[in-house]
């Protein structure tokens, strides 16, 4: 059969052998977290508890702020130790919520099913009750996903899109999750049908997750009510981008510069749409995830289930440390993770992996050859290497009007390029000058 | 592992690159014109060997003084690019051209056909092109003096040629017209490395096959040649070359596989490639029926690379969503 797919695109290697076969385990819990207050795309939470005061797993410790936010709750058992201002990967500063962390009790915490009568929901106890449980968009974009799933006045939706591309590089937590757990994952889908009323359900997984494709088949049986049809997707990076993903299994073309909402789809996570299961079968709020630790400079690659706030530094010691050779530590995968300088960084929502990779020289620039790689493999039909000498030379009008706001920072291009040139930097400081001066 | 480390590498994403590079493409290129060369060295003697080394170490040398005098790393000279502008340059000249005629024009390609642009990527014209043409202009006679090729392929009649013409200047100047299957298989007076199409194809589809060529302008141009050389053809055969004669003579091979095919210096967009191509094919009629020169392949691709930073400046793309479109069904 012919595999669901966009155009263009690139063939990395996935590295995905390294963790793909291993099953989730849980971390143990650490003896301090770390829970930073922005986890999400937006305004950072505001805090509601004050130094001293004792928490348990799944309290509320910082509250939405805004639109555009979410809550955040303790993952653990424990006291408020400080509140402290550290980066977040990537840089900008943010309010860390230090936990000293009462080891027995979060242990002994254990999040019950509960029956759910699906015909008392509605549309807006759904969304408050997401809302409530902070979830967002646990593939990278960490959208709050109450306000995705909401849609403007007259927009008519009539696809969820459920992404199980997992199209990065080393990254296998997601597929884990639908070989372990694909019945969350679909307790969390039949929530948001019951009260969006999708008329089609299309799953995409990549082609080399058969085991994943086998799994959720299987536990469909169970959800017969569900409109929902398994589509597989050829392995191609990056698949799991929502345009793309979009267009390969509805052949629906969001235009540029709008959202899938525009064509009538939403697109979730996996994780996301277990998280939410889980909100509503567990009442457990979004404190922790599945992540994958991997790369060549750590010990033992693994799947790991993670309580938010965990330093990197105690989940890379479960996994035996990492080689003195390691170059860089990655929150991510490997084509749209984020580098970070020291290990004083925490798990968050959005944490879908963390890479140790070694031996990566930072290749030399050298002059484009105009072999126009780049140029074949940007999904969204971009010039790359356009926008690049444009950003070089400051015309960022030109580079405007080329669509350069249209790239999502995939990386196929720069991946692509025989002469190293650093298209998405260069792309990135045109999309920046271009907002702040308001060209 | 250490228990403080700091200072891991920050860039940003991507993290991971492909294992392509530029040396590997300039290289791979030099590969495929390996038969080629070796087919040049069993027609026009061994001594063809000593002006291909002198033409590629007067390139690299070239461009490494030129980077020297420019304060930048000499070791760009080793990327590839001035080994393949060494080669064709030679693969393009007559046979018994002196080995000095081959340094100059190699001094010449580098330094005005590449670096004084800035290098790599920036120059506009094919530098080999560009040496070519500097000694085809400065040295008319020494360019233009040619000498039969050894009886290589012993199957084709009268494989010993040895008339001194080459096949282009018979059929312009006295319309007699060489036999297409030893034009094919390179048995014919004419510069080093251009007369065996058969050896230039091969290598030239390795490269549109591992997609270092671009394929589109390879047949634009081709298919050009033979379409338009072939309305001439059927007008009066007793004048105009066939079709078939008109791909396979002279450097119409060599120069649409290896020199229409340059990245640098010929359209990347497709639409531009098909512009150049079939722009190129024109001119290389015009210029060989109508033209003072019997062979029009070099200025053919030499006029077109200079309008080549155009057609790359106004061939955009549309991106991904331009129009809004919704149509149902899947798409594979």
């Amino acid at each position: 059969m012919s595999l669901a797919t966009f155009r263009k695109g690139i063939h990395p290697s996935y590295h995905k052998d390294l963790s793909a076969a291993k099953a989730v385990e849980s971390l143990p819990v650490p003896e301090i977290v770390e829970i930073p207050l922005l986890q999400h795309l937006g305004v950072p939470a505001r805090m509601l508890k004050a130094k001293g005061e004792t928490v348990v797993p799944g309290e509320l410790i910082a509250e939405a702020s805004g639109m555009i936010s979410a809550n955040i709750h303790s993952s653990v058992h424990g006291e408020i130790k400080r509140i402290v201002q550290r980066p977040l990967p990537g840089g900008r500063l943010c309010d860390y919520v230090e936990i000293a962390v009462d080891r027995e009790k979060t242990d002994a915490h254990r999040w019950e099913r509960k029956e759910l009568d699906l015909s008392t929901l509605d549309r807006d106890s759904v969304n408050r009750r997401i809302r409530d449980a902070g979830i967002v968009g646990m593939g990278g974009a960490t959208f709050p996903t109450n306000v995705k799933l909401t849609p403007p006045p007259g927009a008519e939706i009539d696809t969820l899109v459920v992404n199980g591309a997992e199209c990065e590089p080393y990254l296998t937590c997601d597929h884990r999750l639908m070989v372990e757990n694909a019945r969350g994952i679909l307790d969390g889908i039949r929530i948001i049908q019951q009260v969006l009323g999708f008329k089609s359900i299309i799953f995409g997984i990549e082609n080399n997750k058969p085991d994943a494709i086998a799994a959720v088949r299987s536990a469909l049986d169970a959800y017969k009510d569900l409109p929902l049809s398994v589509v597989q997707l050829a392995v191609k990076y990056p698949q799991g981008g929502e345009k793309m993903l979009i267009y390969a299994v509805t052949g629906r073309v969001v235009p540029a510069g709008s959202l899938p909402l525009d064509v009538g789809v939403v697109v979730s996570n996996v994780q996301t749409l277990n998280a939410i299961g889980e909100a509503f079968y567990y009442d457990k709020p979004l404190v922790e995830r599945i992540l994958t630790v991997s790369g060549d400079g750590v010990t033992e690659a693994r799947n790991l289930r993670v309580l938010v706030g965990t330093p990197i530094k105690h989940v890379v010691e479960y996994c035996g440390g990492y080689a003195d050779s390691t170059d860089k530590i990655l929150f991510g995968g490997p084509m749209m993770g984020i580098a970070v300088p020291t290990l004083d960084y925490s798990v968050m929502k959005g944490t879908s992996g963390l890479l140790f990779l070694s031996s990566r020289e930072v290749p030399e620039e050298s002059p484009c050859l105009h072999c126009a790689r780049c140029v074949d493999a940007c999904p969204m039909n971009l010039m790359p290497l356009k926008l690049a000498a444009y950003a070089k030379a400051k015309m960022f009008a030109e580079a405007k009007a080329l669509n350069v706001n249209d790239c999502f920072e995939c990386g196929a291009c720069a991946y692509s390029c025989p002469a190293k040139i650093r298209l998405v930097s260069w792309i990135r400081y045109a999309k920046n000058y271009i907002r702040v001066k308001k060209i | 592992m250490s228990d403080k480390r700091e200072g891991f590498l920050l860039t940003s994403s991507p993290h991971q690159f492909s294992p392509a590079s530029t040396p590997q493409i300039m290289y791979t290129v030099v590969l495929t014109l390996l038969p080629a060369m070796i087919m040049s060295v069993l027609f026009f003697g061994a001594s063809v060997l000593l002006l291909y080394v002198l033409g590629v170490g007067a390139a690299m040398a070239t461009e490494a003084v030129f980077k020297l005098v420019r304060k930048q790393s000499w070791r760009s000279s080793l990327d590839g690019s001035a080994v393949i502008t060494g080669l064709l340059l030679v693969m393009s000249l007559p046979p018994n051209v002196s080995p000095l005629l081959v340094v100059l024009g190699s001094v010449v390609a580098i330094f005005v056909g590449k670096e004084v642009f800035g290098g790599l990527g920036a120059n506009v014209f094919n530098p080999a092109l560009v040496g070519r043409a500097f000694l085809a202009a400065a040295y008319p006679v020494p360019m233009t003096t040619w000498m039969a090729p050894h009886a290589v392929f012993g199957f084709l009649a009268g494989a010993d040629a040895t008339s001194g013409a080459t096949p282009l200047s018979s059929a312009k100047f006295e319309h007699t017209f060489e036999s297409v299957g030893r034009l094919f298989f390179g048995q014919t007076g004419g510069s080093i490395g251009e007369t065996c199409a058969l050896f230039i194809m091969i290598g030239g589809l390795v490269l549109i096959a591992l997609r270092i060529s671009r394929w589109r302008i390879v047949a634009s141009y081709l298919g050009t040649v033979f379409v338009f050389g072939g309305i001439f053809w059927l007008i009066n055969p007793q004048i105009y070359p066939s079709p078939i004669f008109d791909l396979f003579a002279g450097g119409l091979m060599l120069g649409a596989f290896y020199m229409a095919t340059d990245m640098v210096t010929t359209p990347y967009s497709h639409l531009g490639g098909f512009i150049f191509g079939v722009g190129a094919g024109i001119l290389v009629v015009v210029i060989r029926l109508f033209g003072g020169f019997p062979e029009g392949v070099m200025y053919s691709i030499l006029l077109m690379n200079s309008i080549t930073p155009l057609l790359n400046r106004s061939i955009n793309n549309r991106v991904f969503g331009a129009k809004p479109s919704r149509t149902e069904g899947a798409k594979s």
